[in-house]
């Protein structure tokens, strides 16, 4: 029974070896690829991570079993070996996890300091100002542009354009915008770019992201906000700058819709 | 289509086919409620008559209305009404046997499909039969998988008490899939709309309770937010655009991404249904109450009469008087729906929207002040949406008695507060046109009336001033003073002019 015990033990790290070889050739992989610059270097750090996590993982299990099977093979009248109280073996398994996290603190700051601290974001985002407004509220999206040639204010201008659950950006260059909420708290999720950001009623959080490869992605609200948190989804569409200049054009005309079709709307 | 093939067909139970569950796998167990209305009539009223030695069974209020539209695990298509049911409508040609039909369709129908096709008959001897296809050639054969004579019979022997059906005939409506549309529109409805609109539609699901405003009750057959005029019904465009864009201001949100068109048009089609059975259910009451309520009742005992009498004269209505009515409020739903689709019910200025120019916003609120409109009366004189009429004690319209709580009360009977204009915030969207039909109809079931006896160039001027007043640095006192901020260099030097001359 002690022997079934320590292969039993032995079987979890051996496990662990064979889904992290096989894992890449199955398909066995974290959600799907990032598709922003930024997420990519956060997938690095997760993997970085998992990476570390799964080696003490396997180390530790493997010097469990092996001290196990020790004591599985060792005769009824062997007294055990008594190890409390070694400094140097405390010092060991305190200073290396201390090290391995300070390494880990200090190599995601740069990463974290893009991510969330305004003055690292990039120049890029500075220059152009944020882009829109995203204001969650139970439950769906509402944005709000600036009129086409002008910068977005906090507070609503007459030429604002609305649009609801639908952000449209530009591919290739960071882009900025105004995370706010209507009422409780939200959290903007966009699962593919690697982007999360709690919205707080009284903040206005500015939020960036790049997408290099115009398409539809996915938004979701990741903070269960009230019985139709489901409901919370939007899609932003990535497109070249022309693309977003007529989006916004069309915006516009069907926001000045007087309800009188002339024929010279209908040849268009 | 399935509404207008059918426009001709009298007999009630031949016209409408049932919509059985099944399909989407929800195992629903709900059904709908009755209205108050109906049950405030008395028993007899609600629950009809039996079958009495030779004398026919007359149907009550409650089966009137179930007939017609059924419960949500088997919706009834009652295919005089303008709801697109789903479903491919088309005849029968010719029947070599009984096994096999010769149809013809009015439209591409499904040949090969995962799930077997099922038929039923619409019109005819085998009215309301449902036959499942084996095989259906491209020339319209349907190879069936029953013997038609069977399953008649196992219908009869089901049905006892019903009229018997027998082999249908050349010429009888069939339709393939039908009710596919609704029975999907149940399912989102149920899954997406029921919490806070409820299972009958009456606005009072379980989450309805904790919201301000109140969700729509459909029951009414009124939805406030319409391109059409102020007499018209909503349209199916503008329920899809509500379930497209969300009412901002109230809890009401967008269903995109989350419905694609085909699943929007589906739950647009069943919140007509609803609509169409609440307002069927309330028509139906108003017809037997003034005589056969529970009160109506009480008065009459109290005068003298007996009971029985009482009971005699339902009997004679019943048997009688309803049939017309009836026919009367089914025509009347039918055509009224109908016409709201139509291009001639949709609100079109005759003119362009004015000039958006400060001494437009002049007249529009000089309009908005003036004794003939006046919005301040309910919007205030700033447009905070606290006029002196929101502070009275109005009289409910139905029961003629004083409302517990002063303001404006809709006819879902709950207090309305005209809206606050310095928001920026329009329920009903906020494109010209959008306040345009707003002004020009009104707000159907509130008390915001309707201005359509005003010039539209009027209904223009007043449109720019309400777009502006969110915009306004004082509120309520600006005249002719464009806000500075969206004026262009002219306007702001017209108004500067203006504001001199004054």
């Amino acid at each position: 029974m002690k022997k079934f015990w320590s292969l039993f033990f032995f079987f979890w790290p051996v496990v662990a070896i064979w889904s992290c070889w096989i894992a890449p050739a199955r398909g066995w992989w974290f959600a799907t690829e990032a598709m922003s610059p930024l997420g990519e270097r956060i997938d690095g750090l997760f993997y970085l991570i998992l990476g570390i996590v799964t080696v003490v993982f396997i180390g530790t299990q493997f010097a469990l079993g092996y001290a196990l099977w020790q004591s599985a093979v060792k005769g009824e009248d062997q007294k055990a070996q008594f190890s409390h109280g070694s400094h140097s073996l405390e010092l060991i398994w305190t200073v290396v996890p201390s090290f391995v996290l300070v390494f880990i603190a200090l190599y995601q700051m740069d990463v974290w300091a893009e991510f969330r601290v305004q003055s690292f974001y990039p120049n890029q985002t500075q220059e152009d100002g944020p882009q829109l407004e995203f204001m969650a509220r139970q439950f769906e999206w509402r944005v709000r542009y600036p009129e086409p040639g002008t910068e977005l204010q906090n507070q609503p201008q007459p030429g604002d354009l609305y649009a609801v659950n639908e952000m449209h950006v530009v591919t290739g260059r960071p882009v900025k915008f105004n995370l706010r909420t209507d009422d409780v708290q939200h959290a903007f999720f966009a699962p593919e770019l690697r982007v999360k950001q709690d919205a707080v009623a009284g903040l206005i959080i500015p939020v960036w992201f790049e997408i290099p490869k115009a398409g539809e992605y996915a938004v979701v609200c990741a903070e269960l906000c009230g019985w139709g948190h489901y409901k919370m989804r939007a899609t932003i569409v990535a497109e070249s700058q022309a693309k977003v200049d007529e989006y916004l054009s069309n915006l516009q005309s069907e926001q000045n819709f007087d309800g009188v079709v002339t024929v010279d709307d209908e040849d268009e | 289509m399935l509404v207008q093939m059918n426009r001709h067909i009298a007999t009630l139970i031949v016209a409408t086919l049932v919509v059985s569950m099944g399909g989407c796998g929800d195992a629903l167990n709900s059904s709908f409620v009755y209205s108050e209305q109906t049950q405030a009539l008395m028993p007899q009223a609600q629950k009809g008559f039996p079958v009495k030695g030779d004398v026919k069974a007359l149907p009550g209020a409650r089966q009137l209305l179930d007939d017609r539209f059924g419960n949500p695990q088997s919706l009834n298509a009652w295919s005089k009404l303008p709801i697109d049911f789903g479903g491919v409508t088309g005849t029968v040609v010719a029947i070599p046997d009984t096994k096999t039909l010769i149809l013809n369709f009015d439209a591409e129908v499904p040949v090969q499909t995962d799930e077997p096709l099922k038929l039923q008959f619409v019109t005819g001897p085998a009215a309301a039969i449902v036959v499942q296809i084996d095989k259906l050639s491209e020339a319209w054969t349907a190879s069936l998988s029953g013997n038609l004579e069977t399953l008649i019979k196992a219908h009869n022997d089901n049905n006892q008490g019903e009229e018997p059906r027998s082999i249908p005939v050349a010429g009888d409506v069939v339709v393939i899939d039908g009710g596919g549309v609704l029975q999907h529109g149940r399912g989102l409805y149920m899954r997406h709309c029921s919490h806070c609109h409820g299972t009958s539609g009456d606005g009072n699901g379980p989450t309805a309770q904790y919201l301000v405003p109140r969700p729509r009750d459909y029951r009414h057959g009124v939805f406030k937010f319409t391109s059409t005029n102020d007499l018209s019904k909503v349209s199916r465009d503008d329920i899809h655009r509500v379930i497209t864009n969300g009412i901002p201001g109230t809890y009401m949100p967008s269903f995109v991404p989350m419905l694609n068109e085909q699943n929007r048009h589906a739950v647009v089609e069943y919140v007509r249904f609803l609509a169409m059975r609440g307002e069927f259910e309330r028509k139906i009451a108003v017809e037997l109450s003034s005589d056969f309520s529970k009160e109506a009742l009480g008065s009459r005992l109290e005068a003298g009469d007996s009971k029985e009498d009482v009971i005699d004269n339902l009997r004679d209505f019943l048997a009688v008087d309803m049939t017309d009515s009836l026919e009367f409020v089914s025509d009347d739903l039918a055509s009224k729906w109908t016409t709201a689709d139509t291009d001639d019910a949709v609100i079109t200025p005759d003119v362009s929207r004015i000039a958006d120019t400060p001494e437009s916003r002049r007249i529009g609120r000089e309009l908005y002040l003036s004794k003939a409109i006046n919005c301040a009366a309910c919007h205030g004189i700033a447009g905070k949406g606290n006029g002196p009429q929101t502070t009275i004690y109005e009289k409910n319209t139905v029961t003629g008695e004083l409302y517990d709580t002063p303001g404006l009360h809709d006819v879902w009977d709950n207090v309305n507060q005209p809206r606050n204009l310095t928001r920026g915030i329009y329920r009903g969207g906020r494109r010209p046109v959008d306040l345009f039909r707003r002004i020009h109809a009104g707000i159907k079931g509130s008390r915001m009336p309707s201005f359509k006896i005003l010039q539209h160039e009027q209904i223009w001027h007043i449109v720019n001033y309400v777009l502006s007043i969110p915009f306004e640095p004082m509120p309520g006192h600006a005249s002719g003073v464009a806000a500075p901020a969206e004026a262009t260099p002219a306007a702001t030097d017209a108004a500067a002019a203006a504001s001199v001359v004054e």
